[in-house]
């Protein structure tokens, strides 16, 4: 077991040299194809490379092929237990889950296709997954937390509703990371800090019961962290490329595969504390209940050089009830401030209800560089309250 | 496995009008995105939508996806073999490399990769095939074909040049049917025809030995047809989309992995016998012996309507010694034509060695639309051809063999190497 963990460790690192060095040779190709973006919190508004999320994903993919035999070749792996087939089997429909995520997510990148899109594509390359899961298993019952046992008795058999679940966990993690993003190195970082927090968690946990599910978990994090963590270096302030909605995809795609494997799906949401905060947060938003502007990433003050929040206008008479009772509800709880800009015409601006920009009221302005760091020491954070409530908690909730 | 094959056939046809249905509506979306291209050989010169292949390739990665559970589900396999584990895994390594083409295939097309790109894209594609048949079989030893037993012995293990050489399938099946272009039509059609004629050889074999390698490739030629043709009605003369080197990378991975997985690489290579003869007739442009111009497809002419021959320019000095010899055995065997067009500055020009532009020296100025058709038909005559000579003969053999081993049982692992 060791030995194909070091194989792992060693390929890892070697994706991860590999990408620090042709990602930047790639950046006149990228944007002779059109896929570019402006850096639009930067004075000399600089156009970077976008979508370089895919040349990650493709070297994480080449670790993971080199990798194959090492698990599963009879010289390395246990024979009393004999030949892992569904193991070999779930590998590989991982594999091709990751695999089509990413190809949808550059189909996405380059196409520009719509919002209704972006709940559809992980789905569909979530299918593999949920067929072998099918085939394999097909086990939909689920332990019931202690607090809950007196409504709905041990355990509860979901059925349909399993599959459901596990297609919108891919949904979600894909579409939480895209939209924590707006900050040079965001995106990568928080993945990377759910990375190292899940294979912290897989580490601990390989001297418990399911070691086998932890294991299987930590040969896709291991080279996850490190591809990430060479992007991050390239993404992080100032930033030489932008990763695109390739990368957003591949990472909750690869988180959502190993926690659906290894079947500690509700402790991996556990690491994603603040992007389920953000997520709730711009519900009224993205439910368009308030207004919802095409970017809502931190505008920058040209003359401090820091970021301020941005902001969306609306008229208050063309809200509906329920919008106008979001926006007291929100000023109330001071997660957003609402300034009246034109009191004849009644136009007014509310900041933009993201994490980011909540980071920025309460903080203050702040240079990029230092809101980034703040905002991944949330992240760091998070990570260390879900390990509490996991452990010492979770006895609380659950026999083991 | 009726049933199976049944319900296979029931998906693909979904592809194949879901298919009809979609790619239309993103024409627009593919334009804006700046994936498109002329058509050359219309006097209009059109804009059309480049690269339609990745959807063609999705819809039949949906297909298998939701396919999955059929041939390995407890309801429909035969509980006596036991659970086919090593074909489940080979199932998922196949769409695994097949999907892997598509995302590179793409990536090539949205970023223009250089060629040395479209030789090592391939084979990183095809590791999960390699990989996984080094951890199921690592069988490498091939039989001999008798005349040479006496040479080599009976079968010979090639070890890692096996490898090579499956790698090697793939990249030479995706970019044959990438050079062998420039018709509307053409690269849809010829994978159109090589899948019909795999499918016929795998229902023909369903009845022998290995069946169960036959079924599997059946599992993917059958959704790979119906997506290849409902694109080839978007692409034929005169085209609305273009398929993009996607197209290509998909159609030549798909047939490479099932030749692999299915163990008939070497009858697959027979269907592709004009894209063996173009890619060979080709070999001293794609080497740079002669000049090699960027795009080879037949020029319009404007009076006539009809597609001429293309050209290189050359200088007859400017060839070294190889190069005059090949342009000379070529003009001998009217495979070119050569001509002078300035006596003065000793410019010439000669035909591009292409089989298409071959066909067009001899049968004359055609039709964009009847050049597709004579060029199809020719994918079909050689298959034809094969089927009605060779394969008859070993078809009648087969035939007596099984009546002489009707009593023995067909085993699932009846993975023997064979033609």
């Amino acid at each position: 077991m060791w030995g194909v963990l070091v194989v792992n460790i060693i390929l890892s690192i070697m994706g991860y040299s590999v990408i620090l060095n042709i990602v930047p040779k790639f950046k006149d190709m990228f944007v002779k194809a059109h896929l570019s973006g402006v850096d639009l919190n930067k004075k000399n508004k600089p156009e970077l490379p976008e979508a370089t999320g895919v040349i990650t994903s493709c070297i994480f993919l080449i670790v993971m092929f080199i990798f194959i035999p090492f698990p599963f070749s009879k010289h390395f792996f246990n024979k009393e237990w004999g030949f892992p087939h569904q193991e070999f089997v779930q590998f590989m429909a991982a594999l091709l889950s990751i695999c089509c995520m990413v190809l949808l997510g550059f189909a996405d990148d380059v196409l520009n296709l719509k919002w209704r899109h972006k709940l559809l594509l992980p789905t569909v390359a979530s299918l593999p997954l949920l067929m072998v899961y099918y085939t394999n298993f097909n086990s939909t019952t689920i332990i019931i937390p202690k607090p809950l046992r007196f409504f709905l008795g041990h355990d509860l058999d979901l059925s349909a509703l399993y599959y459901v679940y596990m297609g919108m966990l891919a949904v979600f993690c894909t579409n939480a990371i895209n939209i924590y993003a707006g900050v040079n190195g965001l995106e990568v970082g928080q993945s990377v800090v759910i990375g190292a927090s899940l294979i912290l968690f897989n580490v601990i946990e390989l001297n418990g019961d399911c070691w086998a599910n932890h294991l299987f978990s930590l040969y896709f994090m291991i080279p996850f962290f490190f591809t990430s963590f060479a992007l991050y270096n390239l993404n992080k302030y100032p930033a030489r490329v932008f990763v695109g909605d390739t990368f957003c995809y591949f990472s909750g795609m690869t988180v959502a595969v190993v926690a659906i494997l290894g079947h500690f799906s509700k402790t991996a949401l556990l690491f994603f504390i603040p992007q389920i905060a953000n997520f709730i947060f711009s519900l009224p938003q993205l439910f368009h209940i308030l207004p919802c502007p095409r970017h809502r990433l931190p505008r920058l003050n040209q003359d401090t050089g820091c970021l301020d929040p941005s902001v969306f206008p609306f008229k208050e008479k063309s809200l509906n009830s329920l919008g106008r009772l979001v926006l007291k509800v929100y000023q109330m709880l001071g997660l957003i401030k609402v300034e009246r800009t034109d009191k004849e015409k009644e136009l007014s601006t509310g900041t933009n209800c993201t994490l980011i920009n909540l980071a920025l009221k309460l903080v203050g302005p702040t240079h990029e560089k230092n809101l980034a760091a703040y905002l991944l020491a949330l992240q760091v954070v998070c990570s260390m309250l879900a390990f509490v409530i996991r452990y010492p908690l979770a006895s609380l909730f659950y026999d083991c």
